[in-house]
């Protein structure tokens, strides 16, 4: 591949030659358009941040990259050449590497093993078996990526952050011109995002293009150079410099003429209503006490690992404790039980939507009425018409789209999904407590406006609410005072309006002067 | 999404939304009606419902632990274990005691099945796989590893051979069994919590549903139709056999698979089964009027289940089109 005989291909821009270069791509699905007129163009050695709302046809753009799907119309060029992938195997081979968010190694095998793995699909048939990558080889990807494991160690041992590098390393192994990050940083810690982020900078001093797709923008002005951002299948900004942009122009142009939401008005808190009393997590960790009155949203916050999720998970009966009480307003409730605790009216939204909340299969408003099947349901038979009459009225106010509560969750996209779990526990009779993890991951704008709009809501009509969020903004954006959550315990309480910078200093551990 | 069945949004309002497997139903009658001499007479298609109805009958039960899923393997050896069990009760318990005896006995291997797996958390695959050897051995020794007659008498063979209004007692009693099975599916609160523990049992627990009363209730709902198709069949056979059924199991499951209810839980209709129980019945009774040679009849029988699973799940290979893997929903746009 020269690059002199590509020059022609780039248009208007002679002598300046695109890593990738897409455009005019269109793609539908039967009767749904995922994209119209997407375009994206990659400079070679930069960043270039790929943003848009769920649905805007980011994911479909980048199956088309990575040559998992192929588009309808449109054109694609490798530096320069005129390129149309069959499959992602082929792509890869053209070096183009697609990291995802879900990762795709294989957890029992070794880590030299997993380096090996597209030389083992790349093997034909029933032959001997192919060859490992020699082991100096490895060593040296490893480095590359600044991982220093040991070869032979299962991969599901390591974090998911180093898995993550693990597929890095796997992908340099290979020629690379271009590297796919799907939402990398969705399940990394922060020492780990940075890690990354440094690793990228390097392959990007090196020549290759990275195409980056993320929901945080702190990330994406912390790393990428150019930015493309779609809507409704349309790349609405083109290849523009980042540094031109502001972010309230990234937002409009992602959400259209929305407006963008101010600092919500949270509600007065009255009393007590859950009380954790010596809660531990597990033996050796220390004891946290809890109140959250009436109409108050406490914000748990701390990095991976550091048991936020789990404290919360406690404290709506999720999870067992190896000691303490919880109460609700002065009825205790057994820990661990969520039985007592949906009678007792304390809602759960789980972390992990996909394992711990959806009923895939079933239809959205199944998904949203299991909490309450009692409810409308006489001497054990279903009423005719209680369940829409339920739970339509919060499928409605949460703006569920499309509104087909007949179809199955596993059809909707994740904003609308965790709109499911929501509706769950606000049908809740006499919700009194309502304990959320993760409320708008993997969500976009849109539905994470709904979705924070609902939990004020919730407040205002009395509820505590418990929020527990990697996502800080989030935390501050909501809670009357955010609980900070080290080693599985509590570790101190901030107010609100605390700044972002005290509050990562807390996380951490580092105490303001 | 693009399967048929399965994947088709369920309605629980009991609005009509015939499965694919209808279609196999009729295309099926339609052949045999036009190829099998004497398959379409009045006779011939009372006999095939009576036979088939003790498939149905324990297919209900199968469809409940499909729906919360698990699996069923015990059904034949529980239904053998009724049949022993009945007529070694018969002299002293009387024919409806006799028949009480069974049933219980095939309650007592669903309530083992169903404590085992609901309150140990053991895989149902090998909980009543290990229960079909239990009741399968404890016929063998109860029996002395014999098939035992039972003395003949018209109230011993009423189950299997009386009539209720014209219509033979079987075919009224899958009927039945159907519609309940239908009742409980689609309209009663135990019903709804199947699907849903079958969806996802972590996300039904954290719903606040009691997952194991749940799932014990199912196995033992799936027992109570197996006792019933178990004393159907002990009167038909007019004797305790250590070996009755031993096929029963399987063709339940096939029934159901056949029907379009997927193996994966959370899912599955009364309609279903009650089409593939249909498919199967009409195969068996197109094969004994072929008068073929049973090693046939099995192959046969398996080309035409395999087929329909295949036309259900995989439209596309039929027609010999290359499959390509379920699309993500991920991003859905209206």
């Amino acid at each position: 591949m020269t690059r002199t005989a590509m020059t022609r291909q780039t248009r208007g821009d002679p002598g300046k030659i695109w890593t990738l270069e897409v455009s005019g791509i269109a793609k539908n699905y039967g009767a749904t358009c995922a994209l119209r007129n997407a375009s994206l163009r990659l400079r070679p050695g930069k960043v270039h941040a790929l943003l848009g709302e769920n649905g805007a046809g980011k994911s479909t753009l980048v199956k088309i990259v990575v040559g998992a799907i192929q588009p309808d119309r449109g054109r694609i060029a490798l530096n320069g050449v005129p390129t149309l992938f069959a499959g992602v195997r082929q792509a890869i081979a053209a070096g183009v590497i697609p990291i995802y968010q879900h990762l795709s190694l294989f957890p029992h095998l070794s880590v030299l093993e997993n380096l090996s793995a597209f030389a083992i699909a790349g093997a034909a048939g029933l032959r001997a078996r192919p060859a490992l990558v020699p082991r100096a080889t490895a060593r040296a990807w490893l480095d590359a990526v600044g991982l220093g494991c040991d070869l032979d160690l299962p991969v599901e041992r390591l974090s998911v952050g180093e898995r993550q590098l693990v597929e890095i390393a796997r992908g340099l192994g290979q020629r690379c011109t271009l590297l796919v990050l799907d939402e990398p940083t969705a399940a990394l810690t922060h020492d780990e995002t940075d890690r990354l982020f440094g690793v990228v900078r390097r392959l990007c001093a090196e020549g290759t293009a990275v195409l980056f797709i993320s929901h945080k923008f702190d990330e994406i002005e912390a790393l990428a150079d150019d930015v493309t951002v779609l809507r409704d299948g349309v790349a609405v900004i083109d290849a523009e410099p980042l540094a031109s942009l502001s972010r309230a122009e990234l937002v409009r142009a992602m959400l259209g003429d929305m407006v963008e939401p101010g600092d919500r008005a949270l509600p007065q808190p009255g009393g007590p209503v859950l009380t954790a009393t010596g809660l531990r997590l597990g033996p050796a960790d220390a004891a946290a006490d809890i109140t959250v009155r009436a109409g108050e949203i406490v914000g748990l916050a701390g990095l991976v690992g550091s048991g936020a999720l789990e404290l919360a998970a406690a404290l709506a009966g999720a999870r067992p404790v190896a000691a303490g009480t919880l109460a609700v307003r002065g009825e205790a409730l057994p820990a661990g039980d969520r039985v007592r605790a949906v009678a007792a009216g304390v809602g759960y939204v789980p972390a992990d939507r996909h394992a711990e909340g959806l009923f895939g299969p079933l239809a959205a408003l199944q998904n949203a009425s299991s909490s309450t099947v009692a409810l409308f349901s006489r001497g054990g038979l279903l009423r005719p018409g209680g369940e829409a009459a339920a739970l339509m009225p919060w499928l409605r106010r949460l703006n569920l789209h499309p509104f087909q509560p007949e179809r199955p969750a596993a059809g909707f996209s994740g904003g609308n999904q965790q709109k499911l779990l929501l509706s769950r526990n606000l049908a809740v009779p006499d919700l009194r407590v309502l304990v959320v993890l993760e409320p708008t991951r993997g969500v976009d704008i849109a539905a994470r406006e709904t979705i924070h709009d609902a939990l004020v809501e919730a407040a205002g009509r009395g509820v505590a609410v418990v929020v527990a969020s990697s996502d800080l903004d989030e935390v501050m954006a909501l809670s009357h005072r955010i609980l900070v959550v080290r080693h599985g315990s509590l570790d101190g309480e901030l107010p609100r309006g605390t700044g972002r910078a005290a509050l990562m200093d807390r996380l951490a551990g580092r105490r303001a002067a | 999404m693009m399967a048929l069945t399965g994947a088709r949004p369920r309605r629980f309002s009991g609005r009509l939304n015939p499965p694919a497997a209808v279609w196999v139903v009729l295309l099926l009658f339609c052949v045999f009606a036009l190829a099998v001499p004497r398959f379409a007479s009045a006779g011939n298609l009372e006999n095939l419902l009576r036979v088939g109805s003790i498939l149905g009958i324990a297919a209900c039960g199968q469809t409940i632990v499909l729906i919360l899923g698990g699996i069923e393997f015990s059904f034949g050896a529980s239904a053998a274990l009724a049949s022993v069990v009945t007529v070694l009760a018969l002299p002293s318990a009387g024919v409806a005691g006799g028949f009480a005896a069974g049933a219980t006995a095939v309650l007592l291997v669903g309530l083992v099945n169903g404590t085992l797996v609901a309150r140990f958390s053991l895989p149902p695959f090998l909980v009543t796989l290990g229960m079909l050897m239990v009741a399968g051995g404890g016929a063998a020794v109860l029996a002395g590893g014999l098939p035992i007659d039972a003395p003949p008498s018209d109230a011993f063979s009423w189950p299997a051979r009386g009539r209720v209004a014209g219509i033979p007692v079987p075919i009224l009693a899958a009927a039945a069994s159907f519609a309940l099975l239908h009742l409980l599916l689609a309209h009663t609160r135990a019903g709804r919590l199947w699907y849903l523990v079958g969806a996802n049992g972590t996300a039904a627990r954290l719903s606040g549903i009691t997952v194991w009363r749940s799932v014990l209730a199912g196995y033992l709902l799936a027992g109570a139709f197996c006792a019933l198709a178990a004393v159907i069949l002990t009167s038909r056979v007019a004797s305790g056999q250590p070996g009755l059924a031993p096929n029963l199991p399987f063709e339940t499951i096939a029934a159901c698979a056949v029907g379009g209810i997927p193996l994966a839980g959370g899912q599955g209709r009364a309609v279903q089964t009650l089409c593939g129980v249909l498919v199967i019945a009409m195969l068996n009774n197109a094969v004994v009027l072929l008068n073929l040679p049973v090693a046939y009849q099995q192959l046969m029988i398996a080309a035409v289940i395999l087929g329909a699973v295949l036309l259900q799940q995989a439209p596309r290979l039929l027609l010999l089109l290359p499959v390509r893997p379920a699309r993500q929903p991920e991003e859905e746009r209206s």
